[in-house]
């Protein structure tokens, strides 16, 4: 390979930056020249085509996924460089004994601060780091600590001018980015998997593994198998994503606050079997939102009692509650002097200059130096980029002063810091960008593990990475190169000689989880139920009949208003005029965002459900549904009423596989019976509703509105195969309803609704049929005991009363029968209030 | 030679619930306060808490005996951390919860203030003036009302009244800090003592250097706290002392009363 066609033949490295590729002599470091050989032997179509590929990965992967449209959801902050962030093993043992004495020394402090408080005393820290901390809870102070505080941490790192590591930065609460940094770490093995191997990158898993082993430690009693779950904040917060990832990764049960209950002095898991103790908690919870009865009284997030279950030691809660304290920016100026005071050792890792206002001469300091400096909160980590003096306007910085001097205590000043840069490889180009690496430690009792790697994020615009955890251009893998062969034998499996008990079926299934599936089996089934509608109907309307012998499509569209599809005028008015209407209602009702129901409005409910059971099921399967909103996206202009029936073959398509993929890939599972259920009972629904609309009131010739029927039942074929070109309503009506051998007939709905409701578990006590299964056996005696001829015949008053009859009933009592389901099995948020009073005092 | 001014000792105490809860344990809080929790999982349209206590309260001697300390001396040894309990008393200087330091209550509080003054006579002199100049009202204020709110209403209850003279004291920089508790009357003359007629109550306690300690005033009652004030439990304010908190699971409306009864053995 020439030296001319190398990709880093353009690579300008940053003056006055350490930059991590070449030294100050121009010559590439050691550490990158076995990269650098196997980026240039890809050429540059190579390493674009690389590049492709991360996108893609990162796009189809399990912690990107897309906002369900309509909602405010937070994704992947960044995407991936195809280029690594490189480290040598030498940096790499400095940087990990620098973090190992940081946990140490956090976790030192904290145990102080919430306990003897020797630092106060000996004045080596404000007494005022708590006394004025607005998010320090007395309760923090109280609660029994059994273990380390500090369980899992990260740090924050820029590396300055003279290529030493400076912390800018700790997280002490639930520090994001882990699930990121796996993520990258899997997108580039594949992409480069012969790189990683031959390059002795120290692998990730072995980290995870620890970490797995560790958390079971926790819970206490020692138990072989307990049962971890991670606390996520919820949907909408930017946490889900990577919370449903790690849990998927780590085998973890994701839970929300409502999912979670205290009975006696536990903690459970509210299931469809009943409360099942949750051993160890993961929470990506503040601190002060863990409890309502004890903390913030109006958080949502927490669990009713929480605080009570860890003064009763029967819950580990990783990182212990008030391990927040140990990250409040205004700790860092004092760390060094309590490493000595604790340890009798000077800090490793330096930290970037940091004035806490609280003290009188730090604050003058401050005042005197605003333009250099960037200011923050002194208690509380956040995701606002700090006040930059420089960029304000005098007006800005003058209040800004005010408000520094009225309350000191709660400002910090900081210095902004070198960064090094690094190869970056975007836009077909290697540009030197500025770096942030964050390290992920793990405490157990006698050791601190560095995670061998970490999250890497970087940007053209040094500035713009202090901002905040999330902020920058792109992420990078970072790769720390070992001296010698790595092993790679490595996974989360456990070792095979691990005793494991077999289990079979899933009973712990949170309600909330059940209550989503069911809604997706139902949100999936009203969707391709209406799109085969809209499919049927428009080819009908574009097909080469004239409109005037169109005799069937009056009901269709009938049908089409009752599933909300369009507006019921249509149904109503004089066909003739609206045909031409309709040619362009009919798709631009498809492809309408803001339909409240209809095909869109069921695919978004889909994608929101599967959303909120992302960890619950397959990624082929999230893939799929994904796939199925993107047949609905368009530019400019709405496709027409052609285009608008192939979209509606991919969407029917995708919805098919993921029915597929439900059927063949699911185990059998209560997950899965509530899927199905959802499922069936829509099926059974949008046929009762097609029938109504279509066949109670009989029009003259019915042939051309038959075979519409059975296409858009998708029982057409089945039907020319047992009664060739002769359509009749009785084969018709026996085929959708009475034939128990066809998938998609009522009967067929009903029999499989019973035998799921047989299955779910149920409260031993009771021995008799509940409520949802009376209305099951119901439903399906009446269809059985109907007869098609009968179900066929016209009355005198031209309506098949019959059929009329049955299908009111489905239509009647398959909503009674879900909610009969909902209300047994399914989540009843009620509502919570807290109870409070006030003293009104005597007066004597 | 004892410090304190006053003593409670608790002799014996039981808490009866109806209906009987599925759990209760007992913990301390951080400011030493012995709490409750207990949990009712059954269906309940009421729920009543009868806490019954025998307790001694003893009085060492007089608060106006005592020569204290200039105001402005306890400030700056809490502050400076020269007074031996400075790490005890300093974490009831700054702002809690529900009471924020501010220049109205610093202007309210300098009257009484005076440069050079002891700080037990300041602190009585201010209680004096909350007593006189705001209005007891129940009708002006509600559980949520805020100690700015209840200084520009110059009204409330004995929880504003605390929650004022304390925002007064910190804004000065002198620790204080917020009991409740309850208050044994007499009845008048002639009339019999009625059951139940009492009702919980709340004060404050002032830092008045490490000799003295904490002295309890009553700006409610225009006093200071001697045997006849039962302290329960203290914090920084009404919102780490509430005598009952809780969350309801499950619709409807709750409301909440109070009876106390404080009666001599």
């Amino acid at each position: 390979m020439s030296q001319q066609s190398s990709h880093f033949a353009a690579y300008q490295p940053v003056k006055q930056r350490y930059d991590e590729y070449v030294d100050i002599h121009g010559s590439v470091r050691h550490v990158w020249q076995p990269v650098r050989e196997t980026l240039d032997a890809l050429g540059a179509e190579g390493l674009q085509a690389a590049s492709i590929e991360v996108d893609r990965l990162v796009r189809e992967s399990g912690a990107n996924f897309q906002a369900p449209r309509g909602r405010q959801f937070v994704g992947r902050p960044w995407q991936l460089a195809a280029t690594p962030f490189v480290m040598d093993a030498a940096q790499w043992r400095l940087l990990q004994q620098g973090l190992q004495q940081r946990v140490r020394v956090l976790e030192a402090v904290v145990q102080d601060l919430l306990g003897a408080q020797r630092l106060f005393q000996e004045r080596i820290i404000p007494a005022s780091l708590l006394s004025a901390n607005p998010f320090y809870s007395r309760a923090y102070h109280e609660l029994p600590c059994l273990a380390k505080r500090l369980t899992l941490c990260a740090t924050d790192l820029a590396k300055d001018q003279d290529g030493s590591w400076w912390v800018t930065g700790d997280r002490t609460r639930a520090p994001s980015g882990l699930g990121y940094a796996l993520e990258n770490r899997i997108i580039t093995s594949r992409v480069f998997p012969k790189l990683i191997h031959s390059s002795n990158v120290c692998r990730l898993a072995s980290f995870f593994v620890r970490l797995q082993s560790h958390f079971s430690s926790l819970a206490r009693p020692c138990l072989e198998n307990p049962h971890v779950a991670i606390l996520t904040p919820g949907m909408d917060s930017y946490r889900y994503v990577e919370d449903a990832y790690l849990a998927r990764y780590l085998g973890y049960t994701l839970v929300q606050g409502r999912d979670l209950a205290v009975r006696g002095n536990r903690l459970t898991l509210k299931t469809l079997a009943g409360l099942q103790p949750i051993d160890v908690l993961w929470r990506h919870v503040s601190d002060r939102k863990c409890d309502p009865l004890e903390l913030e009284p109006t958080s949502m997030q927490g669990i009713t009692g929480l605080l009570q279950t860890i003064r009763a030691g029967t819950v580990a809660v990783v990182n212990s509650i008030g391990a927040s304290l140990a990250q409040m920016p205004a700790l860092v100026p004092f760390l060094p002097a309590a490493a000595r005071f604790l340890f009798g050792e000077e800090l490793i890792l330096p930290s970037l200059a940091t004035y806490w206002c609280g003290g009188a001469r730090e604050r003058l300091y401050t005042l005197e130096h605003l333009e250099e400096l960037s200011i923050r909160d002194a208690f509380s980590v956040s995701s606002k980029p700090p006040m930059q003096p420089r960029e304000m306007s005098a007006a800005q910085v003058s209040q800004l002063v005010d408000r520094i001097n009225k309350n000191p205590h709660l400002f910090i000043a900081q210095a902004s810091p070198a960064r090094s840069t690094t190869p970056v490889w975007h836009d077909g180009k290697m540009h030197a960008w500025h770096t942030a690496l964050r390290c992920f430690q793990l405490q157990t009792e006698s050791d601190v593990e560095i995670m061998p790697g970490g999250l890497v994020r970087v940007s053209p615009d040094a500035l713009s990475l202090d901002h905040s955890p999330t902020s920058g251009r792109l992420g990078q893998d970072c790769w720390v190169v070992s001296d010698t062969p790595v092993d790679h034998e490595i996974s989360l499996l456990p070792p095979l000689h691990a005793p494991l008990k077999l289990v079979r079926g899933g009973i712990a299934l949170p309600s909330r989880v059940a209550e989503n599936l069911y809604w997706l089996g139902r949100s999936a089934e009203r969707a391709e139920a209406i799109a085969r509608l809209l499919r049927c109907t428009l080819s009908r309307i574009v097909g080469e009949t004239v409109s005037a012998r169109l005799p069937d499509l009056p009901r269709l569209v009938a049908a089409l208003a009752a599933l909300g599809q369009i507006e019921p005028d249509y149904a109503i008015a004089e066909f003739e005029a609206i045909l031409p209407a309709l040619e362009t209602q009919l798709p631009a009702s498809v492809f309408d965002q803001d339909q409240a129901v209809g095909l869109r409005a069921g695919v978004t409910d889909m994608e929101e459900k599967a959303a909120a059971v992302h960890d619950r099921i397959s990624l082929d399967a999230y893939r799929i549904i994904t796939q199925v909103g993107k047949h609905l996206d368009y530019e400019q202009t709405i496709p027409d009423a052609g285009m608008t029936i192939n979209r509606l073959d991919g969407i029917i398509g995708d919805l098919l596989a993921f029915s597929g993929v439900a059927s063949e890939s699911m185990t059998r599972t209560h997950g899965w019976r509530f899927l199905q259920l959802g499922r069936r009972i829509e099926r059974a629904h949008q046929t009762a509703e097609l029938l109504a609309a279509t066949l109670v009131n009989p029009i003259q010739d019915e042939r051309q509105l038959l075979e519409s029927i059975l296409q858009a039942t998708d029982c057409l074929m089945t039907y020319r195969s047992r009664y060739l070109l002769q359509l009749q309503p009785e084969a018709t009506i026996d085929l959708l309803v009475n034939d128990v051998s066809n998938p998609r007939s009522v009967a067929f709905q009903l029999i499989a609704i019973n035998g799921l409701l047989e299955e779910l578990p149920r409260d031993v006590s009771i021995n008799h049929p509940v409520e949802e299964q009376h209305i099951a056996r119901d439903l399906f005696q009446a269809v059985e005991a109907s007869v098609p001829a009968q179900l066929a015949t016209v009355s005198g008053k031209k309506l098949r009363s019959n059929l009329d009859s049955i299908v009111t009933q489905l239509i009647n009592q398959l909503p009674k029968l879900s909610d009969a389901i909902s209300a047994r099995y399914l989540i009843h948020t009620a509502p919570s209030q807290e109870l409070t009073g006030r003293l009104s005092g005597v007066t004597t | 030679m004892k410090t304190l001014t006053t003593t409670v000792e608790c002799h014996e105490s039981q808490v009866e619930i109806s209906p009987s809860p599925s759990f209760r344990s007992e913990h301390v809080d951080y400011f030493g306060n012995r709490v409750l929790c207990f949990t009712i999982e059954s269906l309940h349209q009421e729920l009543t808490v009868t806490a019954t206590s025998e307790v001694s309260v003893c009085q060492h001697r007089k608060v106006e005996e005592n020569t204290s300390l200039a105001w402005e001396k306890v400030r700056d040894d809490v502050a400076r951390g020269r007074d031996s309990r400075w790490l005890e008393a300093q974490e009831f200087v700054f702002d809690s919860p529900r009471i924020a330091r501010g220049a109205d209550f610093a202007e309210f509080a300098q009257v009484s203030f005076l440069p050079g003054r002891e700080v037990v006579e300041a602190t009585r002199n201010l209680t004096r003036r909350i007593h006189s100049s705001f209005r007891y009202d129940v009708t002006a204020t509600d559980v949520n009302t805020s100690t700015d709110e209840a200084l520009a209403l110059r009204a409330g209850v004995c929880q504003d009244f605390a929650h004022v003279q304390i925002a007064c004291l910190r804004s000065l920089g002198i620790p204080a800090r917020y009991v409740s508790g309850y208050l044994r009357t007499a009845p008048p003359p002639g009339i019999a003592r009625m059951v139940g007629a009492d009702e919980s109550h709340a004060w404050v306690s002032v830092y008045c250097g490490s000799q003295l300690g904490w002295i309890d005033f009553d700006p409610t009652n225009n006093c200071v706290a001697e045997t006849n004030h039962i302290p329960i439990c203290v914090g920084r304010d009404y919102s780490e002392v509430s005598p009952m908190r809780g969350v309801v699971i499950g619709g409807g409306t709750t409301a909440l009363s109070v009876h106390v009864d404080v009666d001599s053995i």
